[in-house]
């Protein structure tokens, strides 16, 4: 075994943007979609715990 | 045309955990409670009579494995169990696995209990359990998964509540954590070798440690919260809009959180940086979750006054919010400068554990113990004389130690205009803080009274009532498991009736977190710079290192000199990361209740720290550290070195060939130098170079003295 198990990796700097830009993608669509969301369904979803 | 369905909810697997977490409770709370008192009057670690299994750096695993893992865990199961059920409409998947569940994991608890007094820990802090154990957790967690999983695909209820998403997120990143923090080689039944070492192993040690925080205390108490605060209240959840957003936020903002507890640490900068902004991210999703939680009791709040349960649920979504907020802060570098190392850490985890995860499980068993008895609860009074007892205790708590650790702070750092230390002498800074540690002690007697009063309230309201071991449900079946977006409808309906794909969108985003921080610190041999200088420890030296483990002496002292002029003035050469290749598991430690030790080395002569070790205070009158005389007496064991060489070796270290089979006659032959040395310089007991005080002497002169000057090499 060996305690570095590749010499080398060049050029990781895109594992962070693109991580970052994952997120953020993933962030404004669930930000969007959440605003344009019926109220009904999300009442709906809000009084399931009262319901049992 | 859906038939009604008649089916039972299982309450005794919810009784079960709700006993356990309150028994494991009063024990890791007591446990707390001496370890406090031990700060204070040093004779309380018992080893000055010989007796070695109550020190405090043998106690802190054990109170914190009891308070997380036995009161937490256990109380996150009681709340998962019991919501779960009534969410989806469905008994557990199966009531083997919901047994199976309970008992093995009280069996992993007694395994804790017995082996981490023993001195058996691999000393990462929050998974300091030896493997046998660590395999025997993978289990339970599978048992839990398939149990909570079954459930799901089971349910009657095809829509997803929030907290369902929480609790799927917690199992699945629960996995991962435990997986990856196991990563070891073991050398003998109970004991082993990470994988990782030095720097790498610091970041993964963070990564899985604050992402325990985040998994294991965090998302299953705000999936519980989601259930059992509107259920208290009465009310529906303020925003469910808002549930939505902070849950895909918190989880994957949380895992990048970790390189926090290394900030001014040799970790590379670009790893703490990245630690620093998704912490000060983090205050978003958090807070969105406490504000959810609070607004829940709009128009409510009358009812707070009257209600315990709502006000321990209160104080602990406050306290959530409180501690989500100095978390952020204390990972900001400037404030970091001043707060690690300092009780001020201490501080700010106690608000979260007190406050939000005590009050929150009280909260809940408050709320469901009159339910499952049928009956009311005994003593409105106790709860609410629980309640007002266990938020004085965290007041009482917390602020001595904010006191303590600015204290720490600005003593550790004054000059005299001279230039000079201004308080050169650790230990004047340890006993400053002495009367702090004792209002704290008191805090936590109040807090662990208030335990108390409420574990004989809800004994007295069980016996007043009668156990609904099941109770009847019904629900219809559902014609679908999966349900396709009807026309308008929300997207975010398609995920919550797709709990496999939930599960995989969940695991992609926290994987990414750990992905990007810790695959370039294993895979890229620049990021941690090699000193030639710097060699693998010696067999007396590593059977030293060993039993500094085994007595969890990092619990106080930490190695990782700081780059600050206060530190390198008090301690030496601040920290390198290729000083730390051959640290298996790294020991930067957490604490400073004692002076840093990366370059104890040569400090002080053998003698000193043979009287050191047996008695402190001759060498350091007044101060609080246990006495070790038993490494005076006990025999130096060296049996397990040849396997210990051979394990290092296949890690990475560079034992030559063979060198296990000289490894006992080398570390002999160093014990009688050291044992030579102590005799010249006065001390004269017998048979010294078979104790284990040799080997700790070795380790200890050997710290830090591999790097000369700043000569720097890389191979």
């Amino acid at each position: 075994m060996y305690k570095y198990l590749l010499q080398s990796i060049e050029g990781i700097a895109w594992f962070g943007t693109a991580a970052l830009l994952i997120f953020f993608v993933v962030f404004c669509v669930a930000l969007w979609r959440a605003f344009s969301s019926h109220n009904d369904e999300m009442q709906y979803m809000a009084e399931m715990p009262l319901k049992d | 045309m859906s038939r009604i369905e008649h089916f039972q909810y299982d309450n005794r697997i919810v009784r079960a955990f709700g006993v356990a977490s309150f028994i494991w409770g009063l024990v890791g709370m007591l446990v707390g409670l001496i370890m406090a008192l031990q700060l204070i009057y040093p004779n309380l670690n018992f080893s000055a009579y010989g007796i070695p299994f109550f020190s405090f750096g043998r106690l802190r695993p054990l109170h914190t494995n009891a308070v997380i893992f036995a009161f937490v865990g256990n109380g996150l199961f009681m709340g998962v169990y019991y919501s779960l059920q009534r969410l989806l409409k469905v008994r557990m998947f199966s009531d083997f696995l919901s047994w199976a569940h309970f008992y093995l994991w009280q069996l992993v608890i007694l395994g804790a209990a017995f082996t981490l007094p023993l001195g058996m820990t691999t000393s990462s802090e929050y998974a300091e359990l030896i493997w046998p154990l660590d395999l025997l957790i993978t289990v339970v967690w599978v048992l839990f998964g398939i149990n909570m999983f079954g459930a799901i695909l089971k349910r009657r209820e095809t829509h997803l509540y929030v907290a369902i998403w929480f609790y799927i997120a917690t199992w699945v990143t629960v996995a991962i954590l435990h997986i990856v923090r196991s990563f070891e080689l073991p050398y003998s039944l109970t004991a082993s070798y990470p994988l990782f070492a030095g720097v790498q192993d610091a970041l993964v040690q963070w990564w899985y440690g604050h992402n325990a925080v985040a998994f294991f205390l965090t998302t299953p108490y705000l999936g519980v919260m989601y259930y059992f605060l509107p259920k208290a209240a009465n009310r529906p959840v303020y925003s469910y809009k808002l549930s939505i957003i902070h849950f895909w936020a918190l989880i994957f903002i949380y895992i990048w959180a970790g390189p926090h507890h290394l900030l001014y640490s040799s970790l590379p900068d670009w790893v703490q940086s990245l630690g620093t902004v998704f912490s000060v991210m983090l205050i978003a999703p958090s807070w969105g979750g406490m504000l959810n939680g609070l607004l829940t009791l709009r128009g409510a709040w009358d009812r707070v006054r009257q209600d315990p349960v709502l006000k321990f649920m209160v104080v602990a979504v406050t306290a959530y919010g409180m501690a989500t907020f100095e978390g952020p802060m204390l990972s900001i570098k400037t404030v970091n400068a001043i707060s690690h190392f300092t009780d001020w850490t201490i501080a700010h985890v106690h608000v979260g554990a007190l406050g939000w995860n005590g009050f929150l499980t009280f909260g809940m068993l408050y709320w469901l113990w009159p339910r499952m008895y049928k009956t009311t609860l005994f003593s409105t009074n106790l709860a609410n004389i629980h309640f007002w007892l266990g938020t004085l205790g965290i007041v009482f708590y917390a602020v001595p130690l904010y006191w303590a650790g600015w204290t720490q702070y600005f003593m550790w750092r004054e000059f005299t205009p001279e230039g000079t230390l201004a308080w050169g002498n650790f230990l004047d800074t340890v006993l400053q803080i002495l009367p702090m540690y004792a209002i704290r002690a008191v805090g936590g007697l109040l807090y662990f009274v208030g335990v108390c009063i409420g574990v004989y309230n809800l004994f007295k309201t069980a016996a007043q009532g009668s156990f609904m071991a099941n109770e009847a449900a019904e629900a219809t079946a559902p014609e679908r498991r999966v349900v396709p977006l009807a026309p308008g409808e929300h997207w975010h309906k398609w995920i919550e009736g797709r709990p496999m794909q939930m599960l995989l969108w969940s695991t992609i985003l926290i994987a990414i977190g750990g992905i990007v921080q810790i695959v370039p610190m294993v895979f890229i041999e620049s990021q941690v710079p090699k000193i030639a200088s710097v060699k693998p420890y010696t067999p007396l030296e590593l059977t030293g290192r060993d039993i500094y483990i085994r007595e969890g002496c990092v619990g106080c002292h930490s190695q990782q000199i700081r780059p600050f002029r206060a530190e390198t003035e008090r301690y030496g050469e601040y920290s390198k990361s290729g000083e730390y290749i051959y640290d298996r598991p790294f020991l930067w430690g957490s604490k400073r209740t004692g002076p840093d030790l990366a370059r104890q080395g040569g400090k002080y002569p053998d003698s000193w720290h043979y009287n050191h070790m047996i008695e402190p205070r001759t060498m350091s009158p007044g101060s609080i550290m246990p006495q070790y005389p038993m490494l005076a007496e006990n025999k130096l064991d060296l049996s397990l070195l040849p396997k210990k060489i051979n394990a290092l070796r296949s890690l990475g270290h560079p034992y030559p060939k063979h060198f296990e089979d000289i490894a006992v006659t080398e570390a002999h032959k160093q014990a009688k130098a050291i044992a030579q040395n102590l005799k010249e310089q006065g001390v004269e007991d017998e048979g010294m170079e078979q104790t284990e005080m040799m080997a700790m002497i070795a380790y200890l002169q050997r710290l830090g003295t591999d790097i000369k000057a700043q000569k720097t090499a890389t191979k």
